[in-house]
């Protein structure tokens, strides 16, 4: 195997265009070690850890810019993503273990593109844009269009993602990111639901709701029928409800050792109904009433 | 291809020439000799195999020996001072802490990590510094007095 520590992002982009298929980027390492132990070695392992400037986390005009190779940990103590970003918060706290979010990193979580990668589903509701470089320069690629299969992206093989730019939600929205998984955090996620809300000045009507769905497709989605469900509509509990069954029938998941794919439709169900409950208690302060 | 890395184990400068591929965990143990570092899931799923790098506990199967260049690594061969055991080993002996003791050196690390951030740890610190810990003994009771009584002993309560 061939090994680099590439200096800069235009080295790196050019050993990524010399191996082609053959190159592995690798950051945290969290991923790429295992399937280096237990499947098989890349031709070429380009380790992009050191890059200088890549790990930061910076507050700039409505939203916040995360470096690719911030860690899991980083973005969990952050006080502005705390303040900020409570949803992206949530899916880092709920983030494997302290040993795995020490190293681990966003841009590894992003680019592996795993359905169940545990940012994927709250950053797709918070409508972020992944800045990734090419050699013919910067392309900005929202998240929503970003993930194309289990492990594929937009990146295709020539790509490096550089920054994570996550808007700031409106003020007066409230989110929820909830997981199903046996092992609580630890474990990779059976089902997880990150929900957005915005309620109108008056507290009745939604006037946005965003659902992101992860492990139940081939890449994270959104429940955009569930979403236009309750959109401008007034919120209660049989409206709710309703959506929470459009969003299960909006995902496809698939049968396997962690579960099948009928208990994984009533989980999305489940977790979607008490997402929106607790996002919008969060924000109207007010139980959804029937 | 292989390279050379330097790195510091439990204070002592290190250097080794390694396949790019190599974990940490392998370094330490086989390359180093390192044996409280404990090898288990090799996946990053257990943390028998925890270390602290640059202060902070990491499962060393997952990550690159490559990446520990110029890092301080310590392992649980490295918290003892001479004959005296640091608080958090006296600790897990103390209650019990320990049956097979093959998760033992990880969870001391892992504690180790925790009382290095606060001396005073809730209940949610403890669970969240422990919960990358596996314990198949089931002994989590009795390492949770572990952590309680060697927090009173670092910070000097009664």
């Amino acid at each position: 195997m061939k090994y680099f520590e590439p200096k800069s992002v235009s080295e790196a982009l050019s050993l990524l265009k010399r191996y082609g298929e053959g190159a592995k980027v690798v950051a945290g390492g969290t991923d790429v070690l295992v399937d280096m132990k237990f499947k098989e070695e890349p031709l070429c392992l380009v380790n992009i850890k050191r890059l200088p400037g890549m790990s930061y986390i910076r507050e700039d005009n409505g939203c916040l810019r995360i470096g690719a190779l911030t860690s899991i940990r980083e973005i969990e103590t952050s006080p502005v993503v705390r303040q900020k970003l409570p949803l992206l918060w949530e899916a880092a706290h709920q983030f494997a273990s302290l040993q795995i979010r020490n190293t681990a990193t966003i841009g590894g979580n992003v680019c592996r593109a795993s359905p169940s990668g545990e940012t994927l589903a709250p950053l797709l509701v918070l409508g972020a844009i992944a800045h990734a470089r090419f050699p013919k320069g910067e392309k900005k690629l929202p998240l929503g269009d970003f993930f194309l299969a289990p492990g594929k992206t937009l990146l295709g093989s020539k790509g490096l993602l550089r920054e994570i730019e996550v808007p700031v939600p409106s003020k007066g929205s409230c989110g929820a990111y909830l997981k199903h998984a046996v092992r609580g955090a630890m474990d990779i996620a059976i089902v997880g639901v990150a929900v957005l809300v915005t309620p109108d000045a008056g507290g009745q009507k939604a006037k946005d709701v965003r659902i992101g769905l992860g492990a139940v497709a081939p890449t994270p989605i959104r429940a955009r029928r569930a979403e236009k469900a309750l959109r401008g509509k007034v919120v209660g509990r049989a409206l709710m409800e309703g959506a929470a069954r459009i969003a299960a029938s909006e995902s496809s998941p698939i049968s396997d050792q962690r579960s099948s794919a009928e208990y994984r439709r009533w989980i999305v169900e489940a977790l979607t109904r008490r997402g929106l409950a607790k996002a919008w208690r969060a924000a109207t302060g007010k139980e959804v009433e029937g | 291809m292989s390279l050379n890395i330097r790195l510091r184990v439990n204070g002592r400068q290190q250097s080794a020439r390694i396949e790019p591929s190599l974990s940490l965990l392998d370094l330490l143990r086989d390359t180093l000799g390192y044996k409280g570092v404990k090898i288990c899931c090799n996946t990053g799923e257990c943390g028998a195999c925890t270390v602290l790098f640059n202060g902070k506990p990491v499962n060393s199967c997952v990550v690159l020996a490559a990446d520990a260049t110029g890092a301080e690594i310590v392992t649980v061969e490295g918290l003892a001072e001479g004959d005296r055991l640091h608080p958090v080993q006296q600790a897990f002996i103390d209650t019990g802490a320990v049956q097979c003791g093959y998760c033992t050196p990880g969870f001391i690390i892992s504690v180790k990590a925790l009382l290095d951030r606060t001396t005073n740890p809730t209940p949610e610190e403890i669970e969240e510094a422990v919960s990358g810990n596996i314990c198949r003994c089931t002994g989590y009771a009795k390492i949770v007095d572990a952590i309680h009584l060697a927090a009173d002993r670092i910070a000097g309560r009664p």
